[in-house]
């Protein structure tokens, strides 16, 4: 009597069972193969650049195009600043002359998109109007490979370096191609997991860091700027809550030192 | 025809072979759920040591800062139209979690369930089929048993479909059982709930290279029965292959033996022969169906869901065809 109990349940949920399993295969199948039903219409392409910049060089405007990743756009300022806009608000109360700046940071930027977007040459104009370059690229080439082991770590550190250095050595070309007497500014990358990271991994930030100053030298109307020693004992005080990016005092401190480095330059424009 | 896969049934159940998968369930996904929790617990305290600040109880704020980040981003002009689905779709499932209060860091007994399917569907889940199917006809066969059951006025064939059909019932018992028992077991760690939250799918293969955009969010009740739709799927093939060697082999111990060792062996095939194209013609490869789903495949050019489906069909229709054929014909010298 149980068995035969056993023997009814066990075939209606096999019944049932087939039923909603060969429902779902074949959804499965469905959703994998078929083309995406989600409306992509709406986002029509907004060709919204800011047609602000003026035509002829004026000798009385200072124009900046910040570029790179989400450190170049100010992610994490409660302020919602960023670097550069206390760049601008001190020069603004340091020379008679008008600030103009343009932020193009993109959140996630590696060194491949930032040449990418540098060849697209959507930027040309800007570019060509410039007379100070901000660039803040490299952090999220490097970030994804604090999770590795040790062993993998030290290969892949070597591989991502020389596609990045290959790619910067391209920007460079690109932004000179573009602009041959603006001033590149070159922002190093700081730590942020300084609380947990051990020496290795500080050495090869460092070695990042060394390369890259390197090859902005070569440039010769290029300077690097660290922020490493910045925030070595300060990520405390200068990261934001996501303990990535800057918070707004450490913008203020990145500003702060870009600032000094520019003085000279900007008396001179 | 009936009666006679109701006298196979009940054997299954007098062997009490199916109670031991059962059994072996109830353990594991004790341990795996166990095993969850107390990870769980551990990420969220290294990342509020990271952080700073407590991630868990924060987590609004993050989220929130997140959000905006991901539309800006979705509306800078200088974005590949590619990559604006797959943002919308994170933009998507951030959203339902600050609406809905969910911690992305916390499990739920639905994302566990899920993962637990997603996670065995390549090994653990076939050697659970595996227990079930190799004895079904080699059992009879060294048992002696086989006789009795030809001499009676039935035809082989029939007799052999009843096994395979019983085979495909408790299949679908086990995958019953596995799910019943992981929404369960974890439930009780994490709480029942959390089936309307989205999931990501959707991903596709396009020259090479993983394409999401045709990614979208559906619910997770949708998603969990697609795992267990393919899950399905991959035991009615792993059933079918070790039903046939059941049948060519009189031993049960060899038969388990072979199927087990092909399936092992499987794991890390396309490892050592990655570049030799043929490996993708063998079943072990492509048991990972769920990995369709969730867009974590190796992208390898060819590879696609259908084509695994395929494959995998085309071992199961062998294997059925060279059970009936040689069953109906061979010699029964017991």
């Amino acid at each position: 009597m149980f068995k035969k109990s056993m023997w009814y349940s066990i075939l209606v949920i096999a019944f049932v069972g087939f039923v909603i399993l060969a429902n779902g295969f074949y959804q499965a199948i469905l959703v994998t193969t078929q083309a995406n039903p989600q409306p992509t219409s709406e986002s029509a392409p907004l060709e919204s650049t800011t047609d602000l910049t003026p035509s002829s060089k004026n000798p009385n405007t200072i124009q900046m195009l910040i570029l790179g990743d989400s450190v170049a756009k100010g992610t994490g300022d409660e302020k919602s600043k960023g670097f550069s806009g206390y760049l601008s608000e001190y020069l603004k109360n340091n020379t008679s002359k008008e600030i103009i700046a343009d932020n193009v940071g993109i959140d996630g930027l590696e060194s491949t998109g930032l040449l990418e977007q540098l060849q697209s040459r959507r930027l040309e104009q800007q570019l060509t109007h410039t007379d100070i370059v901000l660039v803040s690229i490299g952090g999220n080439d490097i970030r994804s490979i604090l999770t590795l082991n040790s062993f993998d770590k030290e290969n892949e550190f070597k591989v991502r370096l020389d596609r990045y250095l290959s790619n910067l050595k391209l920007t460079f070309q690109e932004l000179r191609k573009s602009n041959p007497n603006s001033t590149i500014i070159f922002l190093g990358l700081y730590n942020p997991y300084e609380k947990v990271t051990n020496l290795e991994d500080s050495q090869l930030l460092n070695s990042w860091n060394f390369n890259t100053q390197q090859l902005v030298e070569t440039d010769g109307k290029a300077i690097f700027i660290p922020t490493y020693d910045l925030f070595k004992y300060n990520t405390g005080r200068f990261i934001a809550q996501d303990g990535l990016h800057p918070n707004s005092a450490g913008y203020q401190a990145i500003s702060n030192r870009i600032s000094r480095s520019l003085e000279m330059i900007i008396a001179g424009l | 025809m009936f009666s006679l896969i109701e006298n196979e049934v009940i054997k299954m159940i007098s062997k009490k072979r199916l109670l031991f998968v059962i059994a072996i369930l109830v353990a594991l996904i004790s341990v795996f759920a166990y095993g969850q929790h107390h990870a769980s617990e551990r990420i969220k305290t290294q990342l509020s040591q990271r952080m700073g600040i407590s991630a868990t109880t924060d987590w609004h704020k993050i989220a929130d800062q997140q959000l905006i980040e991901l539309k800006n981003r979705l509306d800078s002009p200088y974005r590949d139209e590619k990559d604006k689905s797959a943002l919308r779709v994170r933009i998507e499932q951030l959203q339902y979690n600050l609406d809905n209060d969910i911690n992305p860091l916390e499990q739920s007994a639905a994302k566990f369930t899920t993962k637990f399917m997603e996670q065995s569907i390549f090994l653990f889940l076939p050697l659970l089929i595996i227990m079930l199917a190799s004895d079904m006809v080699s059992g009879e066969s060294s048992s002696g048993t086989i006789k009795l059951l030809l001499v009676r006025n039935v035809p082989r064939w029939k007799v052999l479909l009843s096994k395979f059909l019983t085979l495909i019932m408790l299949e679908i018992i086990v995958l019953f059982f596995a799910f019943v028992l992981s929404e369960i077991i974890s439930g009780l760690f994490f709480g029942f709930g959390g089936w309307n939250a989205p999931v990501a799918t959707g991903f596709k293969l396009v020259a090479g290279k993983l394409d999401t955009s045709s990614v979208l969010n559906v619910p997770q009740w949708r998603y969990t029965l697609m795992v267990y739709s393919l899950a399905f799927f991959v035991s009615f093939v792993v059933g079918s292959i070790s039903f046939m060697i059941s049948v060519l082999v009189r031993s049960t111990a060899a038969s388990i033996g072979i199927i087990m060792s092909t399936l092992v062996a499987g794991n890390f095939i396309s490892y050592f022969l990655s570049d030799w194209k043929i490996t993708r013609y063998m079943f072990m490869v492509n048991l990972r169906l769920t990995d369709y789903l969730s867009g974590s495949f190796q992208p390898i050019e060819g590879m696609t869901l259908l084509f695994s489906i395929l494959v995998l069909l085309g071992w199961a229709s062998a294997s059925i065809i060279i059970s009936f054929v040689y069953f109906t014909k061979k010699d029964i010298l017991v």
